[in-house]
Order: C-alpha cells, then structure tokens, then sequence
C-alpha cells in the first residue's frame, strides 16, 4: 500500500509517494535524493541522519517517513545561502572540524539548530546539543572550536 | 503491512478491536522504528500521532495532566513539570539526545514497559494514574497495577493509554532521580533511582519517604520495606547504610549485556544511599552524621 505524502525540505515543496513502514531516513536520501542525510546506525544512537523537522533536530532514521507528511524540514543541503556557506559550515572547514567526514552534516544540523535556538551557547549547551552526535575522528575539540567560530561570527 | 492515522480516540480503538494482536500502536516510534527494522513488521501499524489534544501538559485537580503523546522534550521545557514536579522533569533531562528527546512521547516510554524505563520509577514514587481507554469505556489505575511484566501492561492489545495524572508532592518535599549508564544520559538506564520525601516539622526527621527503583525486577517497583525503614527516622550513616542494603534486597536484578544482576545490586544500594542522602540535605540543611 503506497501513501501519498506532501512535505517542504529545504522550502521545496515535494509529494511523494512511500511504504508506510519507511524511516524518514530512506524516504529523503532514496525517494527525494536527500543525500546529505547520512544513515549509519540505524538505530537513533549516532546523530548522522539529524535533521530539523518543524524546528527542532530529529534522527530521521526513527522517524516514521508518513509523520514528514505536512512537515518542514531543513538538511544540511538546506543551510547555506546560495554560495555562502552558513558560519557553521565556514568554521567547520576554517578550524578543521572536518576528519572523514561522515558525522559531519548530523553535527552542522544539530548545531545550526542550537544557533537559532541560542545566540552565545555555553560549553554546557554544546555538549548537550551534540550529545547524540557520534565522531570517531576528530575527538570533538574542533568541533566545539568551531561553534566557538561560527557564533563570534553570527554576533 | 496496513497503516492507518486514526483521527480520534475512538477510530483508534476500533482499529484495535478490528485488528487484535496484527496490531502495533506507533506514537514517536523511537522503539516501534527500531523493532520493524530489526524484528517483525507488524500486520498493522496504528498511528495515533495525528489525534488531537493527546500532547496536553497541564495543571488538573491538584496535580499535572499529561497527555500521552508529550515528548520528553515538551517535559523537559514545562515550568509546571519543572517547578512542579521536579523529579519526573529530572528523569526527562537524563533521557537520551536532544534529538531523541524531541521524539519519543512519555506514552510511548510508558507503553513499552520496559523496566529501564526513564519514567517509570518517578511515576510510581509520585503515585501517577494511567488513564486506560478500551472500546467499551475508561478507567484510571496506579502504575503499580499498569506494569505487569517486561513489555506487559494492563492494556493488552486493545487498549490505549489516553492520559497521565500526576498528584502534586507535598510542599516542600523534595526528589532525586539518579540514573547510572555507561555513556551518561544518552545510554539505557542500568539502574536508575528515584528518591522522595518530605521532613517533619522540626526538620529532625524524614516523613513518607519513597523510593522507586527501575532496571532491577521485571517492571519497576517500589521498595516499601526500605521506604518503611527510614521514614520518621532520622537519617545518619548507620541508617543509610542498612537502607541501602534493604533496597538491594528488594530488588531482584537480572544479568544481560548492560550489567551482571550483582553489580546491579551494588548501584541499587549505592544510589539508594546517594539519594536519601542528598534529600535529607536538602530539606535539613544538615549532613547525615
Ligand atoms: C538511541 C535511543 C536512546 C534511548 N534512550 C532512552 C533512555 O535514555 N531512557 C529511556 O527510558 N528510553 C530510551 N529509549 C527508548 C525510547 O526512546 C523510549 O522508550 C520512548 O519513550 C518511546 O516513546 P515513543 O513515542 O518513541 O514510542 P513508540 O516507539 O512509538 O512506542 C513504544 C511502545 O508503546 C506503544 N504505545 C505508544 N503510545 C501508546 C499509547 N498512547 N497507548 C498504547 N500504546 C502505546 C507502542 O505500541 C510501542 O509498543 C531510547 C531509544 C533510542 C532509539
Ligand atoms: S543513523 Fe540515525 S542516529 Fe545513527
Ligand atoms: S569526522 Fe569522521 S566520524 Fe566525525
């Protein structure tokens, strides 16, 4: 049984059609082409597929794809302005926030959600905005750097 | 498999009726997701997220209503749970990611009866109801009676949880959650802890002291005999540490993955303490001597 769904991601408008057991996870990346969502886990542990479903950050590996249906969502496809890349994603490259890269756009989601939500976040507001945010590679000093960056540069 | 956004109350539970045990009810799906991937896709997968009203957070006859479908996150930005209910906000900021928190509702937390469960033993210890709803009317029930077993409750296939009373603590009580896991707040609970209680007049004793605790038995329980114990005593070391003990042996842990049944009676004990502990400092003013 299909069901017809209609969506905003990234402020486009798509209806789709999906299987009601689909993750939203599947239904961006292979239905809409949503690629910058990444799934590892699977499982709501590692934070790769974060995006922001109606404001707030979400894996959209254990979300019901059919719950997207009215939704809006933002990936990281979403965040730059045109060629500007959003201050978070200039200060992952300028502080070399960026290893293999796999974690990377959970984390410019999680944490472009913690900028709208908080001007100047403390130490205490990144953890927790990361806390669901796995990397293997950078052992998350620079990343924490580069929120430090990209908030200076929003203020 | 059959999917269905039931509108109200009502088309959900006929849905239930209709379907009987092909029937999964799915509200955040932080579970139910995992479970189709990993195990069976249910015959039929209910909906409920679409049923108006069921988010509500708000004070009712003396306590807080919860609808099912809050997310812990909505808990965890109440002021009335904050200020209110401090102990239930405590195990909603222990629980997961933000991202998870922003997703899983407290329903679907209660629903899964799983005895790690975040909520459940700060739902005892504040002696919440369920609001059951089956086809042929509703009743509200203690928790006690809810928990029947691991994935077991009072609902069975065909009911719904429709509501959570909370009663307000006494003035001036005070609570702690303690929760132990290997990566903090984002791992399941190996042992989590909820401690209540209130001082009498003088502040030279502890009254109703209540304690829940959750991952040791088959559902989360109390510990009457350890709350029995302590209440209307003064607490010093000798009194903590039997407590301790006595909460231990209430408890009847098992060993899995996350933690051998003995080691769990060590935190049990431990915790036990710690919170008992930080709730006569924090309504005496005094250390335990
Ligand atoms: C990465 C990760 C971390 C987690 N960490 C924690 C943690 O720290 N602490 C913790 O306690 N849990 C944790 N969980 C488990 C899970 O998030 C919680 O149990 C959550 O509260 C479930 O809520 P949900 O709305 O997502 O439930 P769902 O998955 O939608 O449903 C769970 C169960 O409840 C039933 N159900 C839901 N609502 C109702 C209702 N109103 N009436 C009848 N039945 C209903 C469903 O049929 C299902 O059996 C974690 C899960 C993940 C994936
Ligand atoms: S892929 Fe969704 S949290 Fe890991
Ligand atoms: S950069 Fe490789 S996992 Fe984070």
């Amino acid at each position: 049984m299909g069901l017809e769904i209609k969506l905003t991601v990234n402020g486009n408008t798509h209806t789709a059609e999906l299987e009601p057991s689909t993750a939203l996870v599947d239904f961006l990346r292979d239905t809409l082409g949503y690629k910058g969502v990444k799934l590892c886990c699977n499982t709501g542990e590692c934070g790769a597929c974060t995006i922001i479903m109606d404001g707030k950050p979400v894996n959209s590996c254990v979300v019901l794809g059919a719950d997207a249906a009215g939704a809006d969502l933002v990936t990281v496809e979403g965040i730059a302005d045109g060629d500007e890349l959003h201050p978070v994603q200039q200060a992952f490259i300028d502080t070399g926030a960026v290893q293999c890269g796999y974690c990377t756009p959970g984390f410019i989601v999680s944490l472009k959600a913690l900028l709208d939500r908080t001007k100047s976040p403390t130490a205490e507001d990144v953890e927790e905005a990361i806390s669901g945010n796995i990397c293997r590679c950078t052992g998350y000093t620079k990343i924490f750097d580069a929120v430090d960056l990209a908030a200076k540069r929003m203020s | 498999m059959d999917y269905f956004e039931p509108k109200t109350v009502s088309e959900a539970l006929s849905l239930l009726d209709q379907h009987g045990d092909q029937a999964e009810v799915i509200a955040g799906g932080t579970d139910v997701m995992v479970d189709i991937k990993y195990s069976d896709e249910p015959g039929c997968l209910v909906n409920i997220k679409r049923i108006p009203d069921l988010n509500a957070i708000r004070e009712s006859n003396g306590g807080v209503h919860i609808g099912p479908l809050a997310t812990i996150h909505e808990l965890e930005e109440s002021d009335l749970v904050r200020e209110r209910l401090p102990l239930l906000w405590q195990a909603a900021h222990q629980f997961a990611s933000l991202q998870i928190r922003n997703t899983a509702t407290i329903g679907g937390n209660i629903c899964r009866a799983s005895p790690s469960g975040e909520t459940l033993a700060p739902l005892l210890v504040l002696e919440a109801q369920a609001e059951v709803t089956f086809s042929d009317g509703a009743r509200t029930e203690p928790f006690g009676a809810f928990f029947q077993g691991p994935g077991q409750t009072s609902l069975g296939s065909r009911g719904l949880l429709t509501g959570i009373s909370v009663p307000f603590p006494a003035a001036g009580s005070h609570a702690v959650y303690l929760k132990h896991a290997v990566r903090g707040p984002m791992d399941i609970a190996m042992v989590g802890v909820a401690v209540m209680a209130t001082a009498n007049g003088d502040k030279t004793a502890l009254d109703d002291v209540r304690i829940g605790l959750g991952a040791v038995a088959p559902t989360p329980v109390r510990a009457p005999k350890t709350e029995a114990l302590v209440s209307g005593k003064a607490l010093d070391a000798a009194l903590v540490k039997e407590a301790g003990a006595s909460a231990a042996s209430e408890s009847s842990p098992i060993t899995d993955q996350r933690s051998s049944g003995e080691y769990r009676g060590w935190i049990v004990d431990a915790l036990t303490r710690r919170g008992l502990e930080q709730c006569w400092q924090a309504l005496t003013g005094k250390e335990v001597a």
